[in-house]
C-alpha cells in the first residue's frame, strides 16, 4: 500500500534507565556486605575464606563451563558471584572448604548453564547447591554459636550448638532478646545470623529499586501470620513469631533469595502469592518437616510453580473489570472441556500386522526391529539386578558378620562362660555400655564398658563381671598407648591376671595385679577401669527385679 | 496530593532546564517556512496558491480533503515553491515554501470576532476547522472533528495539561503565563461540548502553576476543576489521563467517549479560544528547544513552518555534537535525519540528546532475566516479557492471548528493560505478526 500522506513513524525511547544487569548484581553484591561482614564479625576469619571459595568455584565454573562450550564469556554479569556469595551464606561456618567447591559447581553447571545460563535456569542456583549439601548429614547441622570462631584450617570439628532453629523445630522459643537476634548472637548459618544487616541489605536493594517489596513482603507476612495463629512454646504468640521471623534462613531467604528476577514469576500478581505460597510452605516445613529449617526448600518448591504464577497472575486487561475476565476465563474453560473427546485407546505392541507377502510376514519383521531394542533394554536390566543383588550380598553381609564376630570375640575375651550377649536397658554414669551376657543356665555377669586415661590418652576397656562380683575378662577395645611397653599391657597375658579378682584392685599390695615395669600409667588406667566397672555393676540397681525381656542377640 | 498513578515510568525530568524560561518569540524570524500540506491525521489538504503568490500572515493557503483542516500562511512573504521537503513525521512530503518579508503584515481578511455563544454550535466547529486547529500534544488529530463527535457524549472533559515526557516544558509556560486565557478555554469548551465537569490535569510538578492556577479559579467560581496527578511517564496518554482523573478504564476496542470523557490538549484549547474570541487562525506555537547538547534551552513562540535549524540557531546553537536530534519527547519522540524539516503543528519540542543521555537507549541487548521490570511498568496491563519468550524462544502459537492490540507504543518497556531488550519494537512486530495471521485466515 503507498502512502498517500504523511504519518507519525512511532520510535522507541531514546532515554533508557541506567541499570543494566551487572549494575543490578553489584548492588545486590553491595547489598550482601553488611551481613558478610557481621558473619566475618560473629563467626571469624573463616567466613571469608570459605565465601572466597565459594565466590572463586563458582566464577571460575560458570567460566569454564562457558568456554568449553564456545558461548559467550558471561562473568561480566556478576551473576555467578553473586551465586556464590548466597552459597556461602547458606553454609554453616564449620562446613569443609570442599563443600561450597561442590554446591558452587553443581549451582552453576548443573542449575544454571545447563537450562541455558542466566534467565533461564527455573530453581535458584545458589539454593539448589545447598540442598545438594544437605544430602551430607552433618555437614549442614554443624554449627557453632557466635564468637566461638573456628580457625582457618582445622576447627571442621567444632562443638555443635543448637540453634534457635533447632529449638523452635522442638517447640521452644529460644532465650534470646528480640535484640541478640537482631545482632545474631547466636548460632546458624553465616548469613542467617545477623538479621539487622540483611534488613539493611533488603532496605538497601528497595531503595535502588533492585526488588519490589511484593514478594519479601507477602512472604514474612504470611509466616508472620501464621505463626501468630498456630503459637507453640510457652511464652506467647507475639515472641513465638519475632523468633520465627528472625531466625533461621527466613529474612535472608525472603530479602535476597526469594527476590532473585529469574526463579520468581514477572507478573505483579504473581509475585504476591509466590510470596504467600514461601511462607506458607515455610511455615509447614518448619512445623512438620524433618530439618529445623524449611525456608530453602519452600522457596526452591516455589520456584517449580512460577510458570503457573505467570500465568495465573497475568494482569487484568485494561478495561476489563475483573468479574468479567473471570467469566471469560470460564467461558474459555467450558470451551475447551467441551472440546474433549474420549478417545479409544489403542494398544497394539505389533503395529504392522498383515503387512508384507506372507502371512504373519509383518509381524516377524517388526520383532526383528524390536530384538535389539528389546535385547538391550533386558541386557540393562539384568545388569541392574545383577549389581544389586551383587552389592546388597557383599555389603550388608559382610557388614553384619564381621559386626557380629567382633561382638562374639569381645565375649569370648571378657566372659567366656556366657555364650551370648545382650544389650541391658541399665545406664551408668561412667559406663558406656552395659550389657549382660547368658548362657544355659542363666545370667552369668555384665560387660561394663568404661574409658580411662592410659599413658597415651583415653582408651576403652571392656570388662565382664559375673553375678558374684569378680572379673571374668578384661578387653581393650579402643587404645592409643605406645607402641611395645606399652602395647603389652593391653594384651591379654597382662589382662587375664585380673581374671577372678573382686573389691577394690590395687596396684601393690594385697588385692593387686602388679603394673608391668614400663608401663604403669597405662597399667593403672586398665586397673581403674577394672575398679569403677566393678563398682558399676555391684551398685547396679536391678536386685533382681528389673525384668526386661530378653533381648536378640 | 497529586492523584497516584500505578504503572508507567518516572524517567528524569530534566525539565529544570527551560522550566524558567519565558515564552519569547522566535528571533531571528525565520528566512523562509516550509509549510507542510499535511500537518492533521485526518486528512491532507490542496494548496490555492502558486508559487509567486504573495501572502499574509493567516491567510489560507490550502484547503482540506476529507475530514482535514485549513492551512495558513505562518509570515507575510511570497510563495516560492510547492514541492517535496523533509516532514517531520518522516518522509519527503509536499509542502508550501514561503520566503518571509519579514514585515508580518497581518492577513487583512481575517475573521471577525465571534460572540460564540450566540452561535450556532455547528458553525463554530466550522471556524474551528478554518482556523486549523489539530491536536497539538502527540497526535496530530482534527479537533472540530472531535468536538462534532463528542457533542452532548461527554460527562466529563478533560484538558490535558499533564506533559509526562521529559524535558518539554511548553504547557508548563502556557499555564503560567496565559492561564486565564486558557481557563476560558476550558470554560468554553466545556460549554461547547455540554459537559458537566470541566478538568484541567496538571502534572505533580508543576507546583508552580498549580499555585498559579488556584489563585485565578477562586476568581471564576472554580468553574473548572483543577486536578493534579503524579509525574510518570504515560500519564499524559489519553487512556492513562481518563484513568487517573476519573477512575474509569476504556474497555478494550472503545474509545473515550464511550465512557463519557473527552481529552484535549491544553495548547490545543488555548489556541481554539484565540481562533474563536480573536479571530486568529493557528498559525504560531510553542516549542521547548532543550536536552544536553542545546547551549541555551528555551521557550520559542514559533512560526509553524519554520525549519528545525532556526530554533537550534535561536538557541545558541549546540555545545556539543548531538547523538539525535528529535522532534516530540524523547518517550514517544520521533528521530530527525535532517535539520531542515519544519515545525508543524504538533511540534511540541525539540530536543537534542547529547551522548550521555542517549547512551543508555542504544546499549548492546543482553538475555531477559525476568525481572518483571516492564510488566509493573506497562500502563496498559501487558505483559512485554511473555512476548520477548514467545518471539525469540519460538511460541508464536502463545502471542494471540497477550492482548496486544491494547499496546499505547509508549516506549515504558523498552525504557525500564535493565538487559536493554527492544521489548516495544518485539511488541510491534508480535502485532504484525498477528495481523499478518489474521490477514491470511
Amino acid at each position: 500500500m503507498t502512502q498517500t500522506q504523511p504519518t507519525i513513524r512511532r520510535m522507541p525511547p531514546q532515554i533508557a534507565q541506567t541499570a543494566s544487569i551487572s549494575a543490578t548484581m553489584l548492588d545486590v553484591i553491595v547489598a550482601l556486605l553488611p551481613a558478610l561482614g557481621m558473619a566475618v564479625y560473629l563467626f571469624g576469619l573463616r567466613v571469608l575464606a570459605l565465601t572466597a571459595v565459594s565466590v572463586g568455584s563458582c566464577v571460575l565454573a560458570e567460566y569454564l563451563y562457558r568456554r568449553l562450550t564456545h558461548q559467550e564469556d558471561t562473568i561480566r554479569d556478576l551473576s555467578a558471584c553473586v551465586t556464590g556469595l548466597l552459597l556461602a551464606m547458606t553454609l554453616p561456618v564449620t562446613a569443609p572448604y570442599w563443600a561450597p567447591v561442590l554446591g558452587g559447581v553443581f549451582a552453576i553447571v548443573v542449575v544454571k548453564q545447563f537450562y541455558g545460563g542466566l534467565g533461564r535456569n527455573f530453581m535458584n542456583p545458589a539454593l539448589a547447591g545447598r540442598a545438594l549439601l544437605m544430602a551430607f548429614p552433618g555437614l549442614m547441622m554443624n554449627w557453632v554459636d557466635a564468637f566461638q570462631r573456628p580457625g582457618l584450617i582445622e576447627g571442621v570439628d567444632a562443638v555443635s550448638s543448637a540453634t534457635p532453629m533447632a529449638l523452635l523445630h522442638e517447640g521452644i522459643v529460644p532465650d534470646l532478646t528480640v535484640g541478640q537476634m537482631l545482632m545474631g548472637q547466636h548460632g546458624g548459618a553465616m548469613g542467617a545470623a545477623p538479621a539487622l544487616m540483611i534488613l539493611a541489605g533488603g532496605v538497601y536493594l528497595r531503595s535502588r529499586r533492585i526488588i519490589s517489596l511484593r514478594i519479601p513482603a507477602a512472604f514474612l507476612g504470611t509466616v508472620a501470620v501464621l505463626t501468630l495463629l498456630f503459637p507453640q512454646g510457652d511464652r506467647g504468640p507475639v515472641a513465638w513469631m519475632t523468633a520465627q521471623l528472625l531466625s533461621g534462613g527466613l529474612l535472608m531467604g525472603a530479602i535476597f533469595m526469594a527476590t532473585d528476577y529469574t526463579t520468581t514469576p514477572v507478573t505483579p500478581r504473581g509475585q504476591i502469592w509466590f510470596g504467600v505460597g514461601c511462607g506458607f510452605l515455610t511455615v509447614l516445613l518448619r512445623y512438620f518437616g524433618s530439618y529445623p529449617d524449611g525456608v530453602g526448600w519452600a522457596i526452591l518448591t516455589m520456584n517449580c510453580a512460577v510458570w503457573l504464577l505467570d500465568r495465573a497472575g497475568t494482569p487484568r486487561r485494561f478495561g476489563v473489570r475483573r468479574s468479567q475476565q473471570w467469566l471469560d476465563y470460564w467461558a474459555k474453560l467450558q470451551d475447551s472441556t467441551a472440546q474433549i473427546r474420549f478417545v479409544k485407546p489403542e494398544f497394539r505392541f505389533l503395529a504392522r500386522a498383515g503387512e508384507g507377502t506372507m502371512p504373519g510376514e509383518g509381524y516377524l519383521d517388526e520383532l526383528k526391529g524390536k530384538a535389539p531394542q528389546v535385547g538391550a533394554m533386558a541386557g540393562v536390566l539384568l545388569c541392574v539386578c545383577l549389581m544389586l543383588y551383587g552389592v546388597n550380598r557383599v555389603t550388608s553381609y559382610a557388614a553384619v558378620r564381621t559386626e557380629t564376630a567382633a561382638q562374639q570375640e569381645l565375649l569370648e575375651q571378657v566372659m567366656p562362660q556366657a555364650t551370648v550377649r545382650s544389650e541391658t536397658p541399665y545406664h551408668a554414669e561412667d559406663a558406656l555400655s552395659i550389657t549382660a551376657g547368658y548362657n544355659d543356665t542363666g545370667l552369668v555377669g555384665y560387660c561394663v564398658e568404661v574409658q580411662s586415661y592410659g599413658f597415651g590418652g583415653l582408651m576403652t576397656v571392656v570388662v565382664g563381671v559375673s553375678t558374684d562380683g569378680s572379673v571374668t575378662g578384661v578387653a581393650v577395645t579402643d587404645h592409643s598407648e605406645t607402641l611395645s611397653v606399652g602395647t603389652q599391657a593391653t594384651e591379654g597375658e597382662y589382662l587375664s591376671r585380673y581374671v577372678g579378682m573382686s573389691g577394690t584392685i590395687g596396684l601393690e599390695g594385697d588385692n593387686a595385679v602388679d603394673a608391668i615395669s614400663g608401663a604403669t600409667e597405662t597399667c593403672r588406667g586398665i586397673t581403674q577401669c577394672v575398679n569403677r566397672a566393678l563398682a558399676i555393676v555391684a551398685n547396679l540397681s536391678t536386685g533382681g527385679e528389673v525384668d526386661y525381656v530378653d533381648g536378640e542377640v | 496530593m497529586p492523584i497516584p498513578y500505578l504503572g508507567g515510568v518516572h524517567p528524569a525530568a530534566h525539565k529544570e532546564n527551560t522550566r524558567r524560561k519565558p515564552i519569547v518569540p522566535l528571533d531571528p524570524a525565520p528566512k523562509q517556512v516550509m509549510i507542510p500540506l499535511t500537518m492533521c491525521t485526518d486528512g491532507g489538504a490542496d494548496p490555492v496558491v502558486k508559487p509567486g503568490d504573495k501572502v499574509t500572515v493567516g491567510q489560507v493557503i490550502a484547503v482540506p480533503r476529507e475530514e482535514g483542516v485549513f492551512v495558513h500562511a505562518s509570515v507575510s512573504g511570497r510563495v516560492t515553491e510547492i514541492g517535496p521537503r523533509p516532514h517531520p513525521w518522516g518522509g519527503q512530503w509536499d509542502a508550501i515554501v514561503i520566503e518571509n518579508d519579514f514585515q508580518d503584515t497581518p492577513c487583512p481578511d481575517l475573521p471577525a470576532p465571534v460572540d460564540w455563544e450566540r452561535m450556532n454550535r455547528e458553525e463554530v466547529i466550522q471556524r474551528i476547522r478554518e482556523a486549523g486547529i489539530t491536536s497539538m500534544g502527540g497526535g496530530a488529530a482534527a479537533t472540530h472533528r472531535r468536538i462534532r463527535q463528542a457533542v452532548g457524549r461527554v460527562d466529563t472533559l478533560i484538558v490535558n495539561a499533564a506533559q509526562s515526557e521529559p524535558y518539554i516544558t511548553a504547557d508548563y509556560r502556557l499555564l503560567l503565563e496565559k492561564g486565564d486565557q486558557v481557563l476560558q478555554g476550558v470554560q468554553m469548551l466545556a460549554k461547547l461540548l455540554r459537559a458537566n465537569r470541566a478538568v484541567l490535569a496538571v502534572s505533580g510538578e508543576k507546583l508552580n502553576a498549580v499555585e498559579f492556577l488556584e489563585r485565578r479559579l477562586r476568581r471564576r467560581k472554580r468553574a473548572v476543576e483543577l486536578i493534579t496527578v503524579q509525574n510518570r511517564y504515560p500519564l499524559g496518554m489519553e487512556k492513562q489521563i481518563i484513568r487517573a482523573v476519573t477512575g474509569k478504564e476504556i474497555p478494550p476496542g472503545q474509545e473515550e467517549l464511550d465512557v463519557g470523557c473527552a481529552v484535549f490538549n491544553v495548547a490545543t484549547v488555548y489556541m481554539m479560544r484565540l481562533a474563536l474570541l480573536k479571530g486568529v487562525p493557528l498559525t504560531h506555537r510553542i516549542v521547548t528547544v532543550s536536552g544536553g547538547a542545546v547551549t541555551r534551552p528555551r521557550n520559542l513562540w514559533v512560526p509553524i513552518g519554520t525549519p528545525l535549524r532556526c530554533l537550534l540557531e535561536a538557541a545558541g546553537g549546540v555545545r556539543e555534537q548531538p547523538a539525535v536530534i528529535l522532534t516530540g519527547g524523547p518517550m514517544n519522540g520521533v528521530v530527525q535525519q535532517t535539520l531542515d524539516a519544519p515545525v508543524v503543528k504538533n511540534t511540541k519540542g525539540l530536543i537534542c540528546l547529547t551522548e550521555a543521555e542517549h547512551a543508555p537507549a542504544v546499549q548492546p541487548e543482553t538475555v531477559c532475566v525476568r525481572c518483571g521490570h516492564c510488566v509493573s511498568a506497562c500502563p496498559m496491563n501487558l505483559n512485554p516479557a511473555f512476548v520477548y519468550r514467545a518471539i525469540r524462544m519460538g511460541e508464536g502459537h502463545r502471542l494471540p492471548g497477550l492482548h496486544l492490540e491494547d499496546c499505547l507504543d509508549c516506549g515504558c518497556c523498552t525504557y525500564s528493560c535493565p538487559s536493554h531488550i527492544p521489548l516495544q519494537s518485539l511488541v510491534r512486530q508480535a502485532r504484525t505478526i498477528l495481523a499478518e495471521g489474521e490477514a491470511s485466515q
